[in-house]
């Protein structure tokens, strides 16, 4: 059945075989964010999480770390045992040190919670989510290939997970520098390894925390049964996350760029797994 | 004509049995197929497989001359498919729904939102273009589903259930748009448990029963194979008197003769034998207010080879329970 010209005029060109499709792509991405922006049980933990964690955590412990006799610290930090990775906040002036030991390492890993949390939210509402609101079936049957949809649903959870990191990641440096400016009178955020944790950490954290949830969804029916599913995996990584986060800020650049390296080598490992195991016929079969 | 659909010995099976096996069909390009069957009896895996979604286990499909296995990104281009549910994403206007469809299907901006805006004129559902889907009534839903399957004026169109949960005004304008559409020269699958809907649509029938194809034809050819003749009834106005009986009995190409309160019920070789009957009748002054030759319809022939299915089975299993019984196992 050929097409009348009106038609034909109303069509892009094809994308040839075996080509990424990035018009279909985008579209699938922006269809997922515009979903995800009128959720109201995605949106609010996704502003709330990140209010708690990088506006009233820093300013009530900044304003006390401000204020706060710092000389016991001091001593703390001087002690043989820690002495060898404290050395940089050793050296600075001792009504410094509480506010860069608080404010820069101790607070400063809890951003790797935000990549963590929504790209998980993200990728349990775009794969566990379609089957549950039942429209992965007419998805399924549209032209477009199983690695397009599969990039497009990692990209759609992927992309705002990064974007929330680094404006939480400015957000904070603005806040932790607002209320130490007192007693530092200087900017004291960015600093190299917080600059790497932000830019090469924590979006390799987000690509882990994706690929860990799409394998969880495969399993998963609903999006309330990924969440459970990927928070008996995802809390404990958050644990683990902040836990070593401050130790990561302590240690060289380079070991920030090396740990920042294997976490990317696992998350792409995740998510070719995963891609391996999206085809439509897994698909149509579990929805 | 070419086949839009030729399918020869599909086999497919999930972790809990055998979906469909050695299923085998055509239908020619431009005909309208009803796929039949109780719930489970694989319509929605059949659909699955010739639009590429799903693998066949064995055999091989051409689909608009295209091998879905191969070729699923180009079939699904030039199919339409109306799922059972509708799968509207309740997060985004009705226009959103169609859009995101037409423009993975290859539309631009400006083409897509001509194409949807005509769409929902037609479907009645312009004014509800920039709600949210969410709360729409099956209807609406349906409607706007039928509309994301015509987006691209596909050449063959897979409707899955596409009365279900229409009211009667809804279910006769699906009914008369799947006539128009079907009078355009598009090839129909039109899976469905409305059996009226699908005598009024369908050229051929295809009656699937666990996952076997039990039948496949026109329905007055599977209702030749079924039965001898065809039915024929004949208002007398009350009772027949055994005399009318015997000489209606007596009439070539009469096979079979049961009374009624109001006349005649009749099985004949073909309709030509009423005409004959009609004079045989008038020859011995008896009125006649009424003659009709009632082919069996899609309905018929349905229950009768459903019915078959059902005593064969208990066939089997009486069979099986005998044989288990005299081996003592």
């Amino acid at each position: 059945m050929s097409r009348r010209p009106d038609e034909a005029e109303a069509l892009r060109p094809p994308t040839p075989p075996g080509r990424r499709d990035w018009e279909a792509i985008r579209t699938v991405v922006r269809k997922d964010l515009t979903a995800v922006r009128r959720s109201k049980a995605i949106v609010l933990p996704m502003i709330l999480v990140p209010l708690v964690l990088l506006v009233a955590m820093p300013v009530s412990l900044g304003l006390f770390a401000r204020s706060a006799d710092s000389s016991q610290v001091s001593r703390v930090l001087s002690s043989p045992v820690v002495s060898s990775v404290t050395v940089d906040i050793v050296a600075l002036p001792e009504r410094e040190q509480l506010v860069v030991l608080v404010l820069g390492y101790l607070l400063s890993p809890l951003l790797l919670v935000i990549p963590l949390m929504v790209s998980a939210v993200l990728a349990a509402d775009a794969f566990a989510g379609e089957k549950e609101r039942r429209t992965l079936e007419s998805m399924l049957h549209l032209p477009i290939s199983d690695g397009d949809l599969y990039l497009a649903k990692i990209l759609g959870a992927y992309l705002p997970a990064v974007t929330i990191t680094w404006v939480s990641a400015v957000i904070y440096a603005v806040v932790t520098n607002l209320v130490g400016w007192p007693a530092m009178g200087r900017l004291f955020i960015p600093f190299q390894q917080w600059t790497a944790m932000i830019v090469w950490v924590a979006p390799a954290v987000a690509l882990l925390s994706l690929g860990l949830l799409v394998f969880v969804s495969s399993k998963a029916r609903t999006t309330q049964e990924a969440n459970q599913l990927g928070g008996a995996v995802i809390l404990p990584l958050i644990f683990v996350a902040a836990s070593q986060a401050t130790a990561l800020l302590l240690v060289p650049l380079l070991g920030v760029v090396l740990a920042g390296l294997v976490l990317w080598g696992v998350a792409l490992a995740l998510v070719a797994a995963g891609s391996s195991r999206f085809t439509r016929d897994r698909l149509a079969t579990s929805a | 004509m070419s086949d839009a659909i030729d399918a020869r010995e599909i086999t497919r099976a999930f972790p809990s049995g055998l979906a469909l096996e050695r299923v085998s069909f055509s239908l020619p390009a431009g005909e309208v197929l009803a796929l039949l069957g109780p719930n489970g009896a694989g319509k929605t895996t059949t659909v699955r497989v010739l639009n590429g979604v799903l693998r066949p286990d064995a055999g091989v499909a051409r689909v608009l001359g295209l091998d879905p296995t191969v070729d699923g990104e180009e079939v699904r281009r030039r199919t339409g498919v109306l799922t059972e549910n509708a799968g509207l994403d309740d997060r985004l206007t009705t226009r959103e729904n169609l859009e995101l469809t037409a423009r993975i299907r290859g539309f631009n901006t400006r083409g897509a939102r001509r194409r949807v805006d005509g769409l929902l004129e037609r479907f009645g559902m312009a004014e509800r273009a920039d709600d949210l889907t969410q709360g729409f009534s099956t209807g609406q839903r349906k409607r706007v589903a039928l509309a994301r399957a015509l987006l691209h004026d596909p050449e063959l169109l897979f409707l899955d259930e596409p009365t279900s949960g229409l009211d009667p005004a809804g279910t006769r304008d699906v009914i008369d748009l799947i006539q128009t559409l079907a009078a355009e020269g598009r090839s129909i699958v039109l899976a469905t448990h409305f059996l009226g809907e699908a005598g009024r649509l369908a050229d051929r029938m295809a009656v699937l029963h666990r996952g076997r194809l039990r039948a496949f034809g026109r329905p007055d050819e599977l209702a030749a194979d079924i039965w001898h003749g065809i039915g024929a009834e004949i208002d007398l106005g009350g009772g027949p008197a055994e005399t009318t009986l015997g000489a209606v009995r007596g009439l070539a190409g009469v096979l079979e003769v049961r009374p009624l309160g109001h006349g005649l019920a009749l099985r004949i070789t073909d309709r030509t034998v009423v005409p004959r009957l009609l004079a045989l009748l008038a020859q011995r002054h008896i009125d006649v207010f009424g003659a009709q030759a009632r082919p069996p319809s899609l309905e018929d022939v349905y229950f009768e080879i459903e019915r078959r299915i059902v005593a064969e089975e208990g066939a089997m299993v009486t069979d099986g329970f005998l044989a288990t019984t005299e081996t003592g196992t």
